[in-house]
């Protein structure tokens, strides 16, 4: 696990008003204030164009807020520009909607990637990627092209891709939208298991099935407002 | 993994993607440094003539009389008040005659029925070393052509002043495919790499989004450009040298290459014009990099 972005704070992540806006007048997210602590798996749930997405997007400084503060780890993100904001994405895996996988190249480059940024071994990022694929059932796709694999194969290789380099926030936006039961249960073990190991985790999902009986916190956003943010029942 | 690790892989990917048009770039640059330095060549070369020339160059005096020595004195007193000369030669009728003589050689005996004097008496300057631009050279003819006694002054002036223009041709030319070598450089590498950057935007956004840094992106494009500008200028030097040596070897022997030695450009040349090629490439690469990679 990479080292922790904020050592001497339980607060990985925090918004206070946070609203986001797209000209001419559309309102993706609208004053949401939440803390997010260190080693915390936390659900964001909502209908289609509820703000899900969007919000994933600025916490990966993806894009930035129209207004409100968003801290990672205790820096505010929309003052880190170059090296710092860099070292900073680094630290964060996503598992994006539309997977942004590189058509052209294989599984196990596609997945190498997150780690070749930061400049790890070969050796290392070689052992790593097999290690993954096999996890997520995807050891005989090590060196398919990514454009050949089906819907779910290419998620679980963005999922892969997200983890691998051992961040200590992952923000995942649908991850089992298009796995069967069993796949489901195998990336949110492998997800699990991350979070175990101290990584916050950030879900976005309409999927009931993963987090109706869950004891973590589960945020629903309707309409790009926090409706409501609740612990779950089991445990 | 080392950052110049990843930046040569991820150079050497780029190349065997965009093969075609980094080849085409590279043979444009490379024609580009040979029209340039081709000229710059023959360029060099006939300054190098125009010295060699400018050593030899006299002034010829023809005199209506022959001066007696104090009168010969006077003349070399008013030579010297223009400028300094290298050396003032006196040549008599008779000596006139007989060096006429020798230069028709077997032919000599058309003179028999000639008077021994029907040359005129002259003096023969020769200037000094640093009297070189033509202007100078004209105002010293003027004014020995207004010494008392002269008929008239001879230096060649006609195949001088073609000489000089052609030098002047010349440099116009070194200028012009000069300007051609940098906006050929400058433009066909940031166009190449703009291709690039167009064809791999979906990777440049994702290894933005997964914490590249700028020069993680940024340093494999920058080789690209500085490895155009080595390779297509050493090509294009190459090239000129295996065309020098080709004229050399082809046009040896008697004949207007042995009126001067022709010569190549020192090492220094070479290694300067390697340089700013791999400058100017480099330049286009980074323009380019300025306007198109938003990172």
């Amino acid at each position: 696990m990479n080292k922790p972005l904020h050592d001497n704070t339980a607060t990985m992540i925090e918004m206070i008003k946070v609203s986001k806006g797209y000209p001419p007048d559309v309102v993706a997210l609208k004053d949401v204030s939440v803390s997010i602590d260190s080693g915390e798996m936390f659900f964001i749930i909502g209908m289609s164009g509820a703000g899900k997405t969007t919000l994933l997007k600025l916490l990966c400084s993806m894009e930035l807020p129209s207004t409100g503060l968003i801290e990672i780890g205790g820096q505010a993100i929309h003052t880190l520009k170059g090296f710092k904001l860099a070292r900073l994405r680094q630290k964060i895996g996503v598992a994006y909607q539309d997977f942004k996988l590189l058509t052209d190249r294989t599984a196990a480059e596609n997945i190498a990637i997150s780690m070749e940024v930061s400049y790890k071994k070969p050796q290392i990022i070689k052992n790593r990627v097999r290690n993954l694929l096999e996890q997520l059932d995807l050891a005989d796709k090590h060196d398919t092209i990514t454009g050949e694999l089906s819907r779910g194969e290419q998620q679980r290789i963005t999922l892969a891709r997200a983890i691998a380099n051992s961040p200590t926030m992952i923000l995942v936006d649908e991850p089992t939208g298009n796995l069967d039961a069993t796949t489901t249960e195998r990336v949110m073990r492998l997800l699990t298991n991350c979070n175990k190991a101290g990584a916050t985790i950030v879900i976005a999902t309409h999927d009931q099935s993963i987090y109706r009986h869950t004891s973590h916190r589960v945020m629903e956003l309707r309409k790009g407002q926090l409706h409501s943010v609740a612990r779950g029942t089991s445990r | 993994m080392s950052f110049w690790f990843t930046v040569i892989r991820q150079v050497g990917r780029n190349l065997r993607m965009t093969w075609g048009s980094q080849l085409m770039t590279l043979l444009t640059v490379s024609l580009s440094v040979l029209i340039f330095a081709f000229f710059y060549l023959i360029y060099t070369n006939m300054l190098n003539l125009g010295h060699k020339l400018g050593d030899d160059l006299s002034l010829i005096v023809y005199l209506e009389e022959e001066p007696g020595p104090e009168l010969q004195q006077q003349l070399i007193n008013k030579i010297n008040t223009f400028d300094e000369v290298e050396e003032v030669r006196f040549v008599s009728r008779a000596e006139a005659f007989q060096r006429f003589a020798d230069q028709l050689g077997k032919n000599q005996d058309v003179l028999n029925e000639m008077p021994r004097d029907f040359l005129p008496p002259s003096i023969e300057v020769l200037p000094m070393k640093n009297l070189r631009s033509l202007n100078q050279v004209k105002l010293f003819s003027a004014y020995l052509a207004r010494l008392p006694g002269t008929i008239k002054v001879q230096y060649g002036q006609d195949w001088v002043e073609r000489f000089y223009y052609f030098t002047k041709l010349l440099s116009i030319v070194v200028l012009l495919s000069g300007t051609l070598l940098i906006m050929t450089t400058i433009f066909m590498v940031a166009y190449t790499i703009r291709l690039t950057i167009l064809g791999r935007q979906a990777e440049l956004e994702l290894l933005k989004l997964v914490g590249a840094t700028n020069n993680y992106i940024r340093t494999p494009f920058l080789l690209e450009g500085l490895l155009q500008g080595l390779l297509g200028s050493s090509l294009g030097i190459a090239q000129l040298y295996i065309l020098y040596q080709w004229i050399k070897l082809r046009f040896s022997g008697p004949g207007f290459l042995n009126v001067f030695e022709l010569s190549f450009f020192p090492p220094s040349v070479s290694l300067t014009i390697i340089g700013v090629s791999i400058l100017l490439c480099t330049m286009g690469s980074y323009s380019t990099m300025q306007k198109f990679l938003r990172i």
